[in-house]
């Protein structure tokens, strides 16, 4: 029994010291981008599932938090999310943020979207912004809610150009996370994209989830789907489906020399590993940051944002990149086509035929 | 599935026993009888990506984490444990994997996932088999805690590194993968010629003969082992007798306690080893959440396939294929109606001959609509390709539910000293 009575000591002085390292690490973060503002505005951000150090747009949300501490002297409170949480516990997390005295507050992800809307009508005089975010009643509009809103199939044509001028098979694919409206838009425009350069293209679509989130986190899926259209003769494929995308990065891999991929919402080429960079042609841009920004900004300047706000071409919420110099030989046409656009002499279909 | 002590996964079944010649031969022209029906539905929906090489490759590697997890929960269970802690424990492995992985190497990796697996399975016995926690409530516990585990530690560890982040860590390197000169090619090319049997049968060769993971090997050889070390060994069968009567074994010199131990350590080991094949395998990266519950439908294929490897191995299977069939093709969804129309229809002639009547009528009728469905659409909707792996996993355990049998005391506490 003593021994016994040891173990259990042990395990539980155990899990106290885990649960201490957890906390400390948070506050580390925490006080990384939080901490040493000045007297700007007091930012609650709330992260989507993924959270900091996604690689992609939350630590984008991160980049424009630091730029607003920087130039605004804006201070914040960072709340993470839970894998498979409930709608309650987004709500929960921004009614604290609200009680807590933060405005404006900023939900990463369209997710956050219900339970703003839910949220919003209580707190009147604090302002929220919902990155990707969407009026789900499409009633009644709270006017204290901006929905952060991206031109991603602008930004999806113009990578859809750069994989049609590139391809060597006449034929491209595209992987998605999650088949929500979101990442169609993706789809629309690259197909797009693709079609005004040259409709004979073939493009391949698979989607690794229906429903389910998990579709974001799942590279082996991604692989999977990946490696199919590299099979089935495609040499170019897009991923939108963050957290998989690096097993779409691997199937590049695998697939061989002039197999290629594109990334998605920041730089990939920037984070892959080396031998993922020498497959990464291009990436989709989505400038999360600066919504974040502007969003701060805005209640920095006492104009809080509201209603829907689009981030597109023209107005640099959306590009692509050029890192490993892969497209280099092509940018000149690829501008064009984004002059094309920014004029409105092409529009790019938001949703798929 | 079978059953006597014989099945296909377990090597050495002597063969000069009559039961077991008998038992090899029904499977061998099962597995042809298979082959030569997908081949047949194959040619008549002209869905070539069917049973191409490259979807059954892809079906491998999605079969091998949860043939993983489902071979570790039989370790655990016929020990008497319960252990739906088997999800936490692969999460534990992918961490491991890559931690051991970015530093010493791929094979040093693969240790290092069976090891935090391992330590997941320690923490599921101690509070089980020592403390006498209840098996659900740990196991749940066991989850969380190696969901939260793995998250704290690649925070940890994996930040700053080049390829890594707080939630990531990717370009790891791989475990050798061979490809057998000539046999490989010569494979391929024939699979692609779309012949009647030959074609598919040349596809499963070229599956197995190009790019074939060491990793995927040694998960196959790890079914077999664990079949051979338990049911022909009288280490083996100590353990099942833990999971079947601990009172018994302990009045006859067993040491109950120290078997439940080892049996869920091991158990947490092969799905660490799961959660390793799913991080340097199936993609080569560490992502949080990356399991996305193959562990719970490992613990599905265990339970359909009877507690026993070679069950097991075709319940794992099963879903791996239908797994990762709707990511090569959605189409090919709508050419496994048929297939499971014939599937049923076999099954209510195998049950008719036994004159189980009514169960052949409800088969057949459900084998009918089925094959109305086939004929009168021309997709299967979007949102139920999602829902394929599950829908087999109902229809398979509806069926086959009146013949499982788990250990018999599976699921108990047991406390030393209580055989009285």
């Amino acid at each position: 029994m003593r021994r016994l009575t040891k173990i259990a000591a042990a395990s539980a002085v155990l899990s106290l010291a885990l649960t201490a390292c957890a906390n400390d690490s948070d506050t580390a973060a925490e006080d990384d981008l939080c901490g040493g503002g000045g007297d700007g505005p007091n930012v609650g951000l709330a992260y989507d599932v993924g959270g900091r150090g996604d690689q992609s747009f939350n630590d984008a949300a991160a980049r424009g938090m630091e730029q607003a501490k920087e130039e605004l002297g804006a201070t914040c409170t960072e709340a993470q999310a839970q894998d498979g949480e409930p709608e309650s516990a987004r709500e929960d997390r921004l009614r604290t943020l609200a009680e807590d005295g933060h405005d404006p507050i900023i939900g990463t992800g369209f997710a956050y979207s219900l339970a703003v809307d839910a949220v919003a009508p209580d707190f009147p005089d604090t302002s929220f912004g919902v990155v990707d975010g969407f009026d789900p009643t499409g009633d009644e509009a709270n006017d204290n809610v901006a929905y952060l809103g991206f031109a991603e199939n602008e930004g999806s044509f113009l990578v859809g150009v750069a994989a049609a001028l590139k391809t060597q098979t006449d034929h491209v694919g595209f992987v998605g996370g999650v088949h929500n409206d979101l990442i169609k838009k993706f789809e629309a425009g690259y197909t797009a994209g693709v079609e005004a350069v040259n409709p004979d293209i073939t493009v391949d679509v698979t989607y690794i989830e229906e429903e389910d989130l998990s579709g974001f986190a799942d590279p082996a899926g991604g692989k999977a789907a990946a490696a199919a259209m590299y099979e089935n003769g495609a040499d170019i494929v897009y991923h939108a489906s963050g957290g998989s995308g690096s097993g779409v990065f691997d199937a590049a891999v695998e697939a061989g020399d002039d197999m290629w991929a594109i990334g998605v919402d920041s730089d990939q080429y920037l984070t892959a590993s080396d031998d993922q960079k020498e497959h990464i042609l291009t990436s989709m841009l989505k400038r999360v940051d600066t919504a974040t920004f502007n969003e701060i900004k805005s209640v920095a300047d006492d104009k809080p944002l509201s209603s829907y706000q689009s981030y597109d071409l023209a107005a640099d919420g959306v590009g692509y990149s050029t890192s490993g110099g892969y497209i280099d030989d092509i940018k000149d046409q690829i501008d064009e086509w984004a002059e094309k656009i920014k004029s409105g002499e092409v529009e790019v279909p938001s949703t798929v035929k | 599935m079978s059953q006597t002590a014989t099945s296909t996964g377990t090597p050495g079944a002597a063969p000069q026993e009559p039961r077991a010649a008998r038992f090899s031969y029904f499977w061998l022209l099962l597995a042809l009888g298979a082959i030569v029906t997908v081949s047949a539905v194959r040619l008549i929906t002209g869905q070539d990506q069917l049973d191409s090489s490259g979807s059954l490759r892809a079906a491998i590697l999605a079969t091998c984490p949860i043939l993983m997890a489902a071979i570790g929960g039989m370790w655990s269970e016929r020990a008497g444990v319960v252990n739906i802690g088997l999800e936490g424990q692969m999460i534990l492995g992918t961490w491991g994997a890559a931690y051991f992985t970015y530093y010493y190497g791929p094979w040093v990796g693969i240790l290092g996932a069976a090891l935090m697996g391992a330590v997941g399975g320690a923490l599921h016995a101690l509070a089980t088999v020592t403390f006498g926690v209840d098996h659900i409530v740990s196991g749940v516990a066991v989850n969380i805690i190696g969901l939260g585990a793995a998250a704290f530690l690649a925070e940890a560890y994996f930040t700053g590194l080049p390829g890594g982040g707080p939630r990531q860590l990717s370009g790891l390197d791989r475990p050798l993968s061979i490809t057998v000169p000539g046999l490989a090619d010569g494979a391929e090319s024939l699979s692609d010629k779309g012949w009647f049997f030959v074609s598919d049968v040349a596809s499963l060769v070229s599956a197995l003969s190009t790019n074939l993971s060491i990793l995927t090997v040694l998960v196959f050889a790890l079914v077999g082992v664990s079949g051979w070390v338990l049911w022909r060994t009288s280490f083996g069968l100590r353990l099942r007798s833990c999971g079947e009567n601990p009172q018994a074994s302990e009045s006859l010199g067993v040491n109950v306690i120290l078997y439940k131990w080892i049996a869920v350590v091991v158990s947490g080991a092969l799905a660490g080893v799961g959660g390793g094949f799913l991080a340097l395998v199936a993609s080569s990266g560490f992502v949080t959440g990356q399991t996305g519950g193959r562990g719970y439908i490992g613990l599905a294929a265990m339970i359909f396939g009877n507690w026993r490897p070679g069950g097991i191995l075709a319940g794992s299977l099963m879903f791996g294929y239908t797994d990762s069939l709707p990511l090569r093709s959605a189409d090919t969804i709508h050419a496994l109606l048929l297939l499971v129309a014939i599937g049923l229809f076999a099954l209510a002639i195998w049950r008719f001959t036994r004159k189980q009547t009514r169960q052949a009528i409800v088969f057949g009728v459900i084998g009918l609509l089925f094959l109305v469905w086939f004929l009168t659409t021309d997709q299967v909707p979007r949102e139920f390709t999602g829902m394929t792996p599950y829908i087999a996993t109902l229809l398979v355990l509806a069926f086959s539910a009146q013949r499982l049998r788990m250990p018999k005391a599976d699921g108990q506490v047991y406390r030393k000293g209580s055989a009285g």
